[in-house]
């Protein structure tokens, strides 16, 4: 089994398409594990029928009793975030829960035991099978809920779980750099690293790189969105170049993207130019993780020399 | 006054409307950009000629350091850390940093004293100018998960500069890190894009916002590039558009070199609207 992770440091880079078009290259055989768990769009991309579904725990949540909360303030000296303020015109004290980290000091240091854990459910965890039959892991958090991380790695799971022995497990990871990515990335064969070609993207993908760097996966890009600005275009592969990443391919900005979507296709249905590009990266991206003869059906993970790094990082 | 844009989805164009929402904001009494995107802050990215007046300001978190010879191994400090981050097997301690939020439990859970807490730093905040423009950006070291803290301390910092009118940018999804950084605000500018994901993502969004009852409005960005109806979902959701911001391959192409569309007269004009509404709509709600 091999996993590859779709990541980009900037939102709306192309990420979830890309990961998309790479999971309906390769077929039945292989998992997709859409990890955005704040924003799960895979689902759409491919269109997908629910097979099962199962509740999310993140852990318990604190609240304060207020018949037996004495106004004493020790819970609120106790947390380090600022989230217990006493109620305005009273003496008891409340949790706002959008500040609140979960860690259970309050509780600590509580002398009439008045905060109590409360479960709650903080999102669910589907599986679900796309138009082409390939299974689907995917989540939903409740908004405001925390442990985006914790649910990644749900995620991750459930499509281990799936995936026999010698499939590939293709991520979409979440845009950003801190827990959800990490837990994204973290132990898998191949980063794709998606680089918009703008001064944000190529900022945001910047400090991808170095994350992946740290993590040491191995990675390859895509850039997306070329064609709107020739100094972006030229920075965009500058980076990559700095960075010595392969690059798979280039995207051009192209509306016929969107549209190809919206009548329910991938990116690999697109004729022409764009088409034949993105079919190229994908070739490409499944060359670095599969070698030259991909031979999905004998199985097996390449011996490449990203090997002895596999062991997960966190 | 402050105004946060957010959005479920990223991409949508949260950082293109916060930055000229601040320029639209400097007729008012020392306004600011609060850039709480800190895992990927781009909002400075539309101000190159800002003029950075004092040396970024590292943030902090405090985190537990073992002392060896004073721990028995007995592993209380392991069952009080809700994030995992302490590790106790057969009477060795160990910690994974990355982990820890700062929370100071397991200091208070060792009975032997046997943990001390030292500053760690997670981020740095940085305060520049653009003319009357103040910018203030947060910024997450590569490799740190503690996003929240540092959005935290980003916001304190904004908190204690008197302005009349403050735009937070803010980071994509609903968990989190976008949580904390609408926390606070008066008004929410979700930006959306008329596409099927950017509405699945809205939706959660707007549920977000409404659970911390602060008043919403949603800005169309590249209108007319999709055909998903943002106008019945979101009157099905009950939230009002504030604005439309047509798609233009002009635009895309600006946007994409981060130019301040400051010259389109027409956009322009749109971003007075909605800040007129976001400053009357969020001044009729209260804050604690």
């Amino acid at each position: 089994m091999s996993t590859i992770s779709v990541a980009s440091g900037k939102g709306g880079a192309g990420k979830t398409s890309i990961a998309a078009a790479i999971v309906s290259t390769l077929g039945l055989g292989c998992v997709f594990a859409d990890c955005d768990v704040d924003a799960a769009n895979g689902a759409i991309a491919l269109g997908s029928t629910l097979k099962d579904q199962e509740a999310y725990f993140a852990g318990p949540g604190f609240r304060i009793e207020a018949d037996a909360c004495i106004g004493c303030g020790r819970c609120a000296a106790s947390c380090r975030f600022g989230a217990i303020l006493r109620k305005p015109e009273t003496s008891i004290y409340t949790i706002m829960t959008e500040l609140c980290e979960r860690c259970g000091a309050c509780q600590d240091n509580c002398p009439t035991r008045a905060i109590v854990a409360y479960e709650k459910r903080a999102g669910t965890l589907f599986v679900s099978e796309t138009r082409q039959g390939i299974p689907l892991v995917h989540a939903e958090l409740v908004p405001g809920e925390d442990t985006s991380g914790k649910l990644v790695r749900k995620v991750r799971d459930r499509a281990e779980q799936i995936a026999e022995g010698n499939s590939h497990i293709v991520i979409d990871a979440p845009p950003g750099i801190a827990c959800p990515v990490i837990a994204s990335l973290s132990g898998v064969e191949l980063v794709v690293i998606v680089v918009e070609a703008s001064a944000s993207g190529i900022r945001d993908a910047e400090r991808l790189i170095e994350l992946v760097g740290s993590m040491k996966r191995k990675a390859v890009a895509i850039i997306n969105k070329t064609g709107l600005d020739d100094t972006m275009d030229r920075r965009a592969r500058e980076l990559i170049d700095r960075a010595a990443i392969a690059l798979a391919g280039e995207i051009p900005f192209d509306r016929a993207l969107r549209s190809t979507e919206e009548s329910g296709g991938t990116w690999l249905s697109l004729d022409g130019d764009v088409g034949t590009r993105i079919k190229a990266a994908i070739r490409f991206v499944l060359t670095v993780i599969d070698g030259p003869s991909r031979e999905r059906m004998n199985g097996g993970h390449p011996k490449g020399e990203d090997h002895e790094v596999r062991n997960s990082d966190r | 006054m402050v105004i946060a844009v957010a959005s479920g989805k990223g991409g949508t164009g949260k950082t293109t409307v916060a930055a000229h929402l601040a320029v639209a904001s400097r007729k008012y009494q020392k306004p600011l950009l609060v850039d709480l995107d800190v895992e990927a802050p781009d909002a400075s990215g539309y101000f190159p000629n800002a003029e950075i007046r004092e040396p970024p300001v590292p943030i902090n978190v405090l985190a537990p350091r073992l002392l060896e010879e004073r721990c028995t191994g007995c592993g209380l400090c392991a069952k009080s850390c809700r994030f995992g981050a302490i590790l106790a097997i057969g009477g060795v301690v160990t910690m994974d940093e990355g982990l820890c939020k700062g929370c100071g439990r397991c200091i208070g859970a060792c009975p032997s004293s046997a943990l001390v807490e030292i500053e760690v730093q997670v981020g740095v905040s940085s305060s520049m100018m653009d003319g009357a423009l103040g910018i203030l950006e947060g910024r997450l070291s590569v490799g740190d998960t503690r996003s929240t803290t540092v959005i935290e301390a980003t916001k304190r910092r904004a908190g204690a500069i008197a302005s009349e009118i403050q735009v937070r940018d803010c980071p994509p999804g609903v968990s989190c890190p976008a949580t904390h950084a609408i926390e606070g605000a008066d008004y929410v500018v979700l930006v959306a894009e008329p596409t099927q994901f950017s509405l699945h993502d809205l939706g959660a969004a707007i549920s977000l916002v409404k659970g911390q009852g602060i008043p919403l409005g949603v800005v169309v960005n590249k209108d007319g590039f999709g055909k998903a109806d943002v106008a019945a979902f979101c009157e099905a959701h009950g939230a009002p558009i504030v604005g439309r911001i047509a798609f233009l391959r002009a635009r895309a192409e600006s946007g994409a070199a981060a130019k301040l569309w400051t010259a389109d007269d027409l956009f322009m004009r749109e971003m007075d609207t909605i800040l007129a509404r976001a400053r009357e709509d969020g001044q009729k709600t209260s804050r604690l």
